[in-house]
């Protein structure tokens, strides 16, 4: 899909983009490339079956205002209408909402940060740059949870590549929660930032041991300059003496060559099994022949990642 | 702040009685007002050491005037953001007060625009209160702000942390609650802060809570401390460190509780001018919660996974202070 409010950063190509609105009917900026209404009942539906009495009324009439200042105002008392209670969601409705918007979860969060993105999404957004600055101004004026929310809610804002900077500026944040409300179960990163705010991402993920496994498009926004950037990390925590998170290599994997292939005979090598196991994988998942033939050198562990019995996610379900 | 701290007419402080934790283990503090924006890492272990839970941290002066409504913006931002992530690393849970100092109140047109913003700030979560407002020179502007800031605490139902003048006190103090008296507000929910021997008398005989600021050289001394707590009672009264930049100490609140323990003063009132009474008082925001504190405290900090911290919140680790390796 391409979104053409974004491209239109200039006169001229705004004349060019209000032309081919005119003359075509395929190429029309739409603010949500999603069934956004569907997903607002959907949401709506948790929320008032989850809500403490009245919470739902309230809110309902606080969406409804139009009226800035109010909306600001109901972002930011949600937590004392809503509570902070973890919700429930179905299986179904989990699969419903991700159909909607795929890998987009709610599994695990908070009602009022449900709540929160859900006003969001009643947001009028036909004017394209109120819109982004109301938006912008709630982010700037935003609370550790307010932020979390926020941020969780990027996947599902209209405009969606207009918050690439915004996301890229959340991952410099050094807050926990909010870095995990971009970083995982989010997949706004992958669909949106360009490379350098990817690899820069995944980075900020492992040095700051965020569960890397919960990061959407992984392998999918892999790429070589992430990993030569990831083996220079790990050099590094291997000079101070430090462990390395061993799903490290999953990301260096495909991208194996003659000056990273020690770094695996290393793993192989070493005492943790957890670690040996990671050079093992890393070694099936390459297509660099040295590292077929270094796995060969250790037919136990090439059995064990040959058959299922070790794999990158059991490894993160049984740390050694 | 401290006036000419290290001048050579003022010695500084003797040393600590390093057992003084020992006579207050395992009771705890509610420090209602600090301003740890000021302060280190350092200070934040050791307040979660001596039994600090919780802390107000007031929005005030940064020592250098601002010039724009952005780094007010920026500011309130981080007590509610950054500030409060900081805190609870320590296993401390972190509440604020939003205003307009009173200071910078003096600046008209900046504190105009400050004003638009506050009602951006007001309604977040852990906001215990408008504050710290009042007078500094007791100037028309500060008074014109100071009203319009009661009246936005009236709106929004929140309580109001008054900071009485250095110079001038005693009537600045009684003017103070006298305007907050003719604006409506209830005195139960005013905090009129910085008391003295001076003026805690007609503080509490007005009915407002008489908030000490324990701060060596320029406000109160702890054993002055004791002796008010002795002739007044603990009824309405809490202490807090005010602790900032200048020479100040963010354990004043569990140190004073240590010197009321070896004069006598009772536990049940210890608790009620350290812990209690501030909770009490800042609690009718409705954005205090006594389990909010267990919470924070319980976070895992043992949850590792190949040495990468899994935790949440990115609780940090303890390092020990009396090995000379860094690691």
């Amino acid at each position: 899909m391409i979104f053409l409010a974004e491209v239109a950063t200039g006169p001229f190509i705004r004349a060019w983009t209000v032309t081919m609105h005119a003359t075509t009917h395929e190429i029309v900026p739409r603010p949500y490339p999603f069934d956004r209404d569907r997903l607002s009942a959907l949401l709506a539906a948790l929320i008032q079956q989850q809500a403490p009495a009245g919470a739902w009324n309230w809110l309902d009439v606080e969406a409804a205002t139009g009226n800035a200042p109010r909306f600001y105002g109901a972002f930011a008392q949600m937590p004392r209408k809503t509570g902070k209670s973890v919700i429930a969601i179905s299986t179904d409705d989990a699969e419903t909402l991700n159909a909607l918007v795929p890998h987009f979860t709610i599994g695990g969060w908070t009602l009022d940060r449900l709540a929160r993105v859900w006003l969001l999404l009643q947001l009028d957004a036909s004017d394209r740059e109120r819109y982004l600055r109301q938006v912008e101004q709630l982010f700037r004026a935003a609370d550790m949870n307010e932020l979390v929310a926020a941020y969780s809610a990027l996947p599902v804002l209209a405009y969606g590549p207009a918050w690439k900077l915004r996301c890229a500026e959340g991952i410099r944040s050094n807050i926990g929660d909010v870095l995990e409300a971009i970083m995982c179960r989010n997949p706004y990163p992958a669909a949106h930032l360009d490379d350098p705010a990817w690899n820069q991402m995944v980075l900020k993920a492992f040095f700051t041991g965020k569960p890397v496994n919960e990061i959407v498009g992984l392998a999918e926004r892999n790429n070589p300059e992430l990993a030569a950037i990831l083996i220079d990390y790990a050099h590094e925590r291997q000079a101070a003496g430090r462990p390395v998170n061993p799903l490290l290599w999953r990301c260096v994997a495909p991208f194996l060559d003659e000056g990273s292939l020690p770094d695996i005979a290393r793993l192989l090598e070493s005492a943790d099994t957890g670690v040996q196991a990671a050079g093992a994988l890393a070694c099936r998942d390459s297509r660099y022949p040295p590292a077929q033939a270094l796995l060969k050198q250790y037919p136990r562990l090439e059995g064990a990642v040959v058959s299922g019995a070790l794999s990158w996610d059991a490894l993160i379900l049984t740390p050694s | 702040m401290c006036c000419n701290p290290l001048s050579n007419e003022r010695k500084q402080q003797p040393a600590e009685d390093p057992g003084f934790l020992d006579s207050i283990s395992g009771m705890t503090f509610f420090d209602p007002h600090v301003h740890m924006t000021s302060r280190t890492t350092d200070d934040y272990q050791a307040m979660a050491d001596a039994g600090i839970v919780a802390l107000i941290e007031p929005a005030f002066w940064l020592g250098q005037p601002r010039t724009g409504v952005s780094t007010f913006q920026d500011y309130y931002s981080s007590l509610i953001g950054w500030e409060r992530f900081r805190s609870s690393q320590f296993g401390i849970k972190h509440y604020c007060t939003i205003g307009l100092n009173s200071r910078e109140a003096n600046n008209v047109p900046l504190a105009e625009e400050v004003m638009e913003l506050l009602p951006l700030f007001i309604y977040k979560e852990g906001v215990v209160g408008i504050g710290e407002i009042g007078f500094d020179d007791g100037t028309a502007a500060e008074e014109r702000f100071y009203r319009a800031q009661l009246e936005l605490a009236k709106e929004a139902n929140l309580p109001v942390q008054i900071h009485t003048p250095h110079r001038d006190k005693k009537r600045g103090t009684t003017r103070s609650m006298d305007i907050a008296l003719e604006h409506g507000l209830d005195p139960g929910m005013v905090i009129v802060d910085h008391n003295n021997e001076e003026t805690v008398k007609e503080v509490l005989d007005r009915g407002f809570w008489a908030a000490f600021t324990i701060y060596p050289f320029t406000k109160m001394g702890n054993e002055r401390m004791v002796q008010i707590v002795k002739q007044y009672g603990a009824g309405r009264i809490m202490v807090n460190s005010a602790a900032d930049w200048g020479i100040s100490d963010p354990l004043a609140v569990p140190k004073t509780a240590a010197l009321m323990k070896r004069t006598g003063i009772s536990d049940a009132d210890i608790r009620l001018v350290t812990y209690q009474n501030a909770i009490t008082a800042f609690g009718q925001s409705g954005q205090i919660s006594e389990a909010d504190f267990a919470t924070v405290r319980d976070v895992d900090q043992s949850g590792k996974y190949e040495g990468n911290t899994v935790l949440r919140g990115g609780q940090q680790p303890r390092i020990d202070k009396s090995s000379i390796i860094i690691s």
